[in-house]
C-alpha cells in the first residue's frame, strides 16, 4: 500500500500512470503522423505513372510542371499580398460593423446590420464579379484602378461582414464590471472601449481572426475568376488551358495552397496555445 | 462640520420596481458607514447611485460640494456625473481588476488616462498605494495569478490612486473564501484609520461593529434604522433589525 512517505518518489503509482498516459498520447501522435506518410505516398503513386503490380498509374507531364512552375509560384506573393490587404481591410470593417451592432444609435445600428446582412445575403462570387465588372459601369472611373483592389475591396468587404460576428461575440464577452469598473474610475464611453474593452475582445477574437485569414488565402481563388489579379489560380488555369495541361497545373497550384495552409496553421496553433495561457 | 456626502430624497426604479424610496443620508469627512441589510433590500443599489453607477430616478447626491440631480440629461449633467466620480472611489464584490494589465498598470490606469497624470508621478503613487495594501511585492503580477484577497487589495489601491474624497465598498468581501476575508478587512480597517470616508455595503457584523462610526440597515429600499454600531447591536429597534442580528449571531456560533 502508498503510504503518504512514497508519495512524490519517481516510482510512485501516480507517477507510473502518468508516464503511462504520455506513451499512449505520444504513440497515438506516431501513428497519425505514419498514416498521413502513407496517404501522401498512395497519392503520389497514383500520379507517378509507374506500372505496378498491373496497375497503371496516372502521368504526370513532368516537363510541363518544370517549365511552368516558376510562372505558378510567382502567383504566391500575389495571393498572400491580397490576403493581407483583405484581411486588415475586413479587420477594420468588422470592428466598425461591431461597435455600430452594439451601438444605441438607431443610424449607426441600422448601418451595421444592413451592411451585414446585405453583405451575407450574396454569394461571394457574385461580389467579386460586382466589383470588377458591374462597379465601373456606376463609377467609370473605376475602371483605371488596378484589379487588386477591386479584389481587396470584394474580400474585405465579404470577410468583415462574417468577421463582425466574430468581434461582436468577442465585445460581448467583456464583462459588465469591467466597464463598471472602467465608468467608477471615471473613464469616458471611448476610454473605457479603447483601453478597457477592445483589449480583451480581440483577444477572445484574435484565434477565429486566425483562422479566417487562413480561408481567405484560399478564398483569394475566386478573384482569379475575373482574369485581373495574377495570383497563384489564375496562373494555373492560364498556362494549364493554354497547354492542355489542366492536371498538372491544378495539382501545383494546389501544393502551394496546402504548403501555404499548412505554415499558417501552424502559426495559428502556437497563437491559440499562447492566447490560452492568458498570462497577457 | 459639513457632511461631505448628502444624499436628499433619493428614488430609484427599475421599470415598475421601486427600489429606492426617498432615502436620505449625511456623511461627515472621516466617517465611516456600513450599510446592512438582506439582498434585496437595496442597498447595493443605493452605493451605485452614489457615483451614478445606477442613474437616480429622482433625488440628489452631493460629494465635497458637488451637487448632482438624478434624473437630468445632457452635456452638462455628463460632466457633473464625471467629475463627481472622480471624488469617489468605488471597490466592488469582484474586484473587476482589468485581466489585460499588471498590477501596476491597473493602478496607474485611472490617474494616467482619466486625469492625464504623468505616468512617472502615476507610478510613485501607485506603489505607495500598492505598499500601502501590501501588494508593492506582485506589482508586475497579472491578475489571474493573484488571490482573490490580493485581487481585492489591488482594487482598493487603484480606487485610492484616484485620490477619492469618499470610497463606496460594495460587499469587498462577498466573493472570497471565508480564509481570505481577513487581509481585506484589515486593509480597509487600515484606510479607515487614515482618515478616509468610507461607505461600505456588508454582511461582515463582526467588521462593522469594530470598524463603523455608524450603522444603516436597508430594508424594502428604505433606512429603516441607524445608529452606532454599539447602540444598535445591543438594542435594535426595528424587529427587522433584529432578525437580521439574529441571523448573524446564530451563523457566527
Amino acid at each position: 500500500m502508498a503510504s503518504i512517505a512514497d508519495q512524490g518518489a519517481p516510482t510512485s503509482q501516480a507517477e507510473l500512470l502518468y508516464q503511462a498516459q504520455l506513451r499512449k498520447v505520444r504513440i497515438f501522435r506516431m501513428h497519425v503522423g505514419i498514416t498521413w506518410v502513407a496517404l501522401l505516398l498512395i497519392i503520389v503513386f497514383f500520379f507517378s505513372g509507374q506500372n505496378f503490380l498491373g496497375i497503371k498509374t496516372i502521368s504526370l507531364d513532368t516537363d510541363f510542371i518544370s517549365r511552368n512552375l516558376s510562372f505558378i509560384a510567382g502567383g504566391l506573393g500575389e495571393t498572400i499580398r491580397i490576403s493581407i490587404l483583405s484581411i486588415l481591410l475586413a479587420i477594420l470593417l468588422a470592428l466598425l460593423a461591431a461597435l455600430g451592432r452594439l451601438s444605441t444609435f438607431p443610424p449607426f445600428y441600422a448601418l451595421s446590420t444592413f451592411y451585414v446582412s446585405l453583405i451575407r445575403g450574396t454569394p461571394l462570387y457574385l461580389q467579386i464579379f460586382f466589383f470588377f465588372l458591374a462597379l465601373p459601369q456606376i463609377i467609370p472611373a473605376w475602371a483605371a484602378v488596378p484589379g487588386l483592389w477591386a479584389g481587396v475591396l470584394a474580400l474585405g468587404l465579404n470577410y468583415g461582414a462574417y468577421m463582425s460576428e466574430t468581434f461582436r461575440a468577442g465585445i460581448a464577452s467583456v464583462s459588465k464590471g469591467q466597464r463598471e469598473a472602467a465608468i467608477a474610475l471615471g473613464m469616458n464611453p471611448g476610454q473605457t472601449m479603447r483601453r478597457i474593452v477592445i483589449p480583451q475582445a480581440l483577444r477572445f477574437a484574435i484565434p477565429p481572426m486566425g483562422n479566417d485569414f487562413i480561408s481567405m488565402t484560399k478564398d483569394s481563388a475566386l478573384v482569379s475568376a475575373t482574369g485581373f489579379v495574377h495570383e497563384l489560380m489564375w496562373r494555373a488555369t492560364k498556362v494549364g488551358r493554354a497547354q492542355f495541361n489542366n492536371l498538372e497545373a491544378l495539382i501545383v497550384a494546389a501544393v502551394f495552397y496546402w504548403g501555404l495552409t499548412l505554415i499558417l496553421t501552424y502559426f495559428q496553433n502556437r497563437l491559440e496555445a499562447r492566447m490560452s495561457k492568458g498570462d497577457r | 462640520m459639513a457632511p461631505i456626502v448628502k444624499v436628499s430624497n433619493l428614488d430609484k426604479y427599475f421599470g415598475r420596481l421601486h427600489v429606492l424610496k426617498n432615502v436620505s443620508l449625511e456623511v461627515q469627512p472621516r466617517e465611516v458607514v456600513c450599510i446592512i441589510g438582506r439582498s434585496g433590500s437595496g442597498k447595493s443599489t443605493f452605493l451605485r447611485c452614489i457615483n451614478f453607477l445606477e442613474e437616480p430616478s429622482h433625488g440628489t447626491i452631493e460629494v465635497d460640494g458637488l451637487v448632482v440631480a438624478g434624473g437630468e440629461k445632457g452635456k452638462e449633467h455628463r460632466q457633473l456625473i464625471h467629475d463627481l466620480r472622480l471624488r469617489t472611489g468605488m471597490v466592488f464584490q469582484d474586484f473587476n481588476l482589468f485581466p489585460h494589465m499588471s498590477v501596476l498598470e491597473n493602478v496607474i490606469e485611472g490617474p494616467v488616462i482619466v486625469k492625464k497624470m504623468d505616468r512617472a508621478k502615476a507610478i510613485e503613487l501607485a506603489e505607495k498605494n500598492l505598499n500601502n495594501v501590501d501588494m508593492l511585492w506582485k506589482k508586475d503580477e497579472y491578475p489571474n495569478r493573484l488571490s482573490g484577497g490580493q485581487k481585492q487589495r489591488v482594487a482598493i489601491a487603484r480606487a485610492l490612486t484616484m485620490e477619492p474624497r469618499v470610497m463606496l465598498f460594495d460587499e469587498p468581501t462577498s466573493a472570497l473564501d471565508p480564509e481570505l476575508i481577513g487581509e481585506v478587512l484589515n486593509v480597509m480597517k487600515k484606510v479607515a484609520q487614515e482618515g478616509m470616508t468610507m461607505l461600505i455595503v456588508t454582511h461582515e457584523m463582526g467588521f462593522a461593529k469594530e470598524v463603523a462610526d455608524r450603522v444603516m440597515v436597508m430594508a424594502e429600499g428604505e433606512i429603516i434604522e441607524q445608529a452606532t454600531p454599539e447602540e444598535l447591536f445591543e438594542n435594535p429597534k426595528d424587529p427587522r433589525t433584529r432578525a437580521l442580528i439574529d441571523r448573524y449571531r446564530s451563523g457566527s456560533n
